[in-house]
């Protein structure tokens, strides 16, 4: 394949579980919960995936179990921060490290395996054929990252123009209204957290038979963190979001050709820093107008 | 808030914790009566393993009462990773690139840390107190700028040309400067960790200060009305916890680690949070929290030696309490501070 080929791929492959995270995580951001969760239900997805599409021979089964228990942990995690009033940050941080355990724990009770483990499933190529010249890239892509962008823009649909959106945002912007107009606050949090979770989910399945075709522990790596700062990058809307979910695609590939043809001297780590600063610059502007805007 | 029930909403989820842990490890076919005894004896009552308990409560315990100041200011810095990385940059600069003699570097080296630390706390404080960005994007994103650095500063400038593979690092400091051998603790460390949480004791309850900072994170209009100097007390607090955190990393520099490694404590930060919080943000409740989570995590690396439980399982058992510290299983309100 040639240069801008493989670049393509890296970008993409790197960039798909981020953006399906981060617009998935818009849900929970949305209704008012920093959610930082993500991360380890992540990690879930990948783990359930590759267990069970294992033990069924099939990739669909496997992502499916991993919604499952994605949308499981996110009732638990709702429960928690809405019944018993825990506190949002808190319990995300616990309900992530919770899930890094797990995985690695169930790994080796129902594998057997320490580190890692290999799936004998992968997710299905749609397109095959295009093995030489130009775009040979599209090979290489699995069905999830080609149902990406449809999923974008079906989040934009329900966020900005369905029911729920709207009542989504209410609960998020203005509890006391929503609830004054009969929004039932609780419920949509719940149905906010379950479609963060199965978003979560598919993100876990593309990266662990998306690509590599196995689980190691903590996978994830700091991608569910890096969608929360997509979304906050991308101001919260979910077309945004996705756009700033790929540039964090493009940086990392960018980082890893750099460290494969490293000519220039540049250390690889100032390239890879580049969207951190970029979302504390962001979250300063912003914080910043509005902070204007409510003294005038 | 009556301290019988506080005592009681934070030890609730700990046994609740600690009894699903074992149920599940039940389920799954461990000895759980040997886990516990295993647990036991990795942070108690085994040979050197209250020694281990200690090494692993130090940075946890530091950074916690450093976390203390912003919980007491409202303020959720959950950057205490990052600051505790850049302390260690800090320290380790001055330790290996200073010359002079180990009475004058050593307390430099120390320092330099404690101002690393600072600033990088400093940065999200201002950002936040001067224009209103949020804490927790800030300080969550500059411990992975932190990691990025450190990670660059261990392959690239300081990296130790001895050390090939995988792991960077930087060379170990002078045998003169450290402060403890490689196995952990030394008196000399404990005595300046207590020195420490003692200063953030005093600070804390029995300064103006500490009292401005709680009256600020309590009550922001009435301290407005008061006249309190409110963003000035705030970064403050923010440039305090970063300082005791970057002392966590100058001790880990300086005493057990002896050199700067790139991610080698991986989620220590966020698990010194969760001390603040189960010790109920006071100080006393923090050392036995910081024991606590200290103990747990000397078992984590003695278990294996005495029953085939997987570090893992105990690994559950701490994200377990993370999760369920801050939840109100008996009713009546109780906030963060």
């Amino acid at each position: 394949m040639e240069f801008l080929d493989q670049f393509t791929v890296t970008t993409l492959r790197g960039a798909t579980p981020i953006v399906l995270a981060a617009v998935a995580g818009l849900f929970a951001i949305r209704a008012g919960i920093f959610h930082l969760g993500i991360e380890g239900l992540m990690l879930v997805g990948a783990f359930t995936a590759v267990a069970a599409g294992t033990a069924s021979g099939s990739a669909t089964v496997g992502m499916l179990t991993a919604i499952l228990v994605c949308l499981l942990l996110s009732v638990l995690y709702w429960y928690l921060i809405d019944k018993l009033k825990a506190d949002t940050v808190i319990a995300g941080l616990g309900l992530t490290a919770l899930c890094v355990g797990g995985t690695a724990f169930a790994m080796q009770v129902l594998f057997d395996q320490r580190g890692q483990m290999a799936s004998t499933v992968r997710l299905y190529r749609p397109i095959t054929g295009q093995q030489e010249g130009a775009l040979s890239f599209v090979s290489e892509l699995t069905i999830i990252t080609w149902v990406t962008p449809l999923l974008v823009v079906l989040a934009w649909i329900v966020l900005r123009r369905s029911r729920l959106g709207l009542q989504i945002a209410a609960v998020g912007d203005y509890p006391y209204g929503a609830e004054a107009v009969g929004v039932n606050q609780s419920r949509v949090r719940l149905y906010a957290l379950l479609i963060t979770g199965a978003g979560c989910a598919i993100a876990g399945t593309q990266l662990a038979i998306g690509d590599v075709a196995g689980f190691s522990e903590n996978m994830t790596n700091g991608r569910g963190f890096f969608a929360l700062a997509a979304m906050l990058f991308g101001g919260f809307s979910a077309v945004f979001t996705a756009f700033a979910g790929l540039f964090f695609g493009f940086a990392d590939a960018f980082g890893i050709f750099m460290q494969i043809n490293d000519r220039s001297g540049l250390p690889v780590q100032f390239v890879l820093l580049v969207p951190f600063i970029l979302t504390i610059l962001i979250v300063s502007i912003s914080g910043y107008l509005r902070k204007k805007k409510s003294t005038r | 808030m009556n301290r019988a029930h506080a005592a009681l909403s934070a030890v609730f989820p700990i046994v609740l914790a600690i009894a699903l842990s074992a149920v599940l490890f039940f389920v799954t076919g461990y000895d759980v009566g040997a886990v516990i005894s295993g647990v036991i004896e990795g942070a108690v009552t085994g040979f050197g393993s209250f020694w281990q308990t200690l090494r692993w409560s130090m940075p946890l315990l530091l950074i916690a009462v450093g976390f203390l100041f912003c919980v007491r200011a409202g303020e959720f810095n959950i950057g205490g990773q990052g600051q505790m990385m850049m302390g260690g940059l800090g320290t380790i600069v001055v330790a290996l690139l200073v010359p002079g003699p180990v009475c004058l570097v050593l307390p430099v080296a120390i320092l330099a840390g404690m101002i690393f630390g600072g600033l990088w706390s400093f940065l999200p404080g201002v950002l936040k107190v001067k224009l209103g960005a949020d804490e927790v994007i800030v300080t969550l994103m500059l411990n992975f700028i932190a990691v990025l650095f450190v990670s660059w500063i261990t392959t690239g400038p300081l990296k130790d040309p001895a050390v090939r593979g995988e792991t960077a690092s930087t060379p170990t400091v002078d045998a003169a400067l450290r402060l403890s051998s490689g196995d952990g603790m030394s008196v000399t460390l404990l005595v300046l960790i207590a020195l420490a949480v003692a200063a953030a004791w005093l600070i804390a309850e029995r300064t103006a200060f500490g009292l401005k900072l709680r009256y600020v994170g309590e009550a922001p209009e009435a301290a407005r009305w008061q006249g309190m100097k409110a963003d000035r007390l705030r970064l403050w607090a923010y440039v305090l916890a970063g300082a005791f955190a970057g002392l966590a990393g100058a001790f880990e520099v300086l005493g057990p680690n002896g050199r700067l490694v790139t991610g080698a404590t991986p989620t220590i930060g966020f698990t010194a949070i969760v001390v603040t919080i189960v010790g109920l943000s006071r100080v006393p409740g923090i050392v036995l929290a910081a024991l606590l989570f200290g103990g747990l995590q000397a078992a984590i690396l003695f278990l294996p030696i005495v029953s085939d439980l997987p570090s893992s399982g105990l690994k559950i058992l701490e994200g377990l309490i993370a999760l369920l510290i801050t939840a109100e299983f008996i009713r009546r309100r109780r906030g963060v501070g």
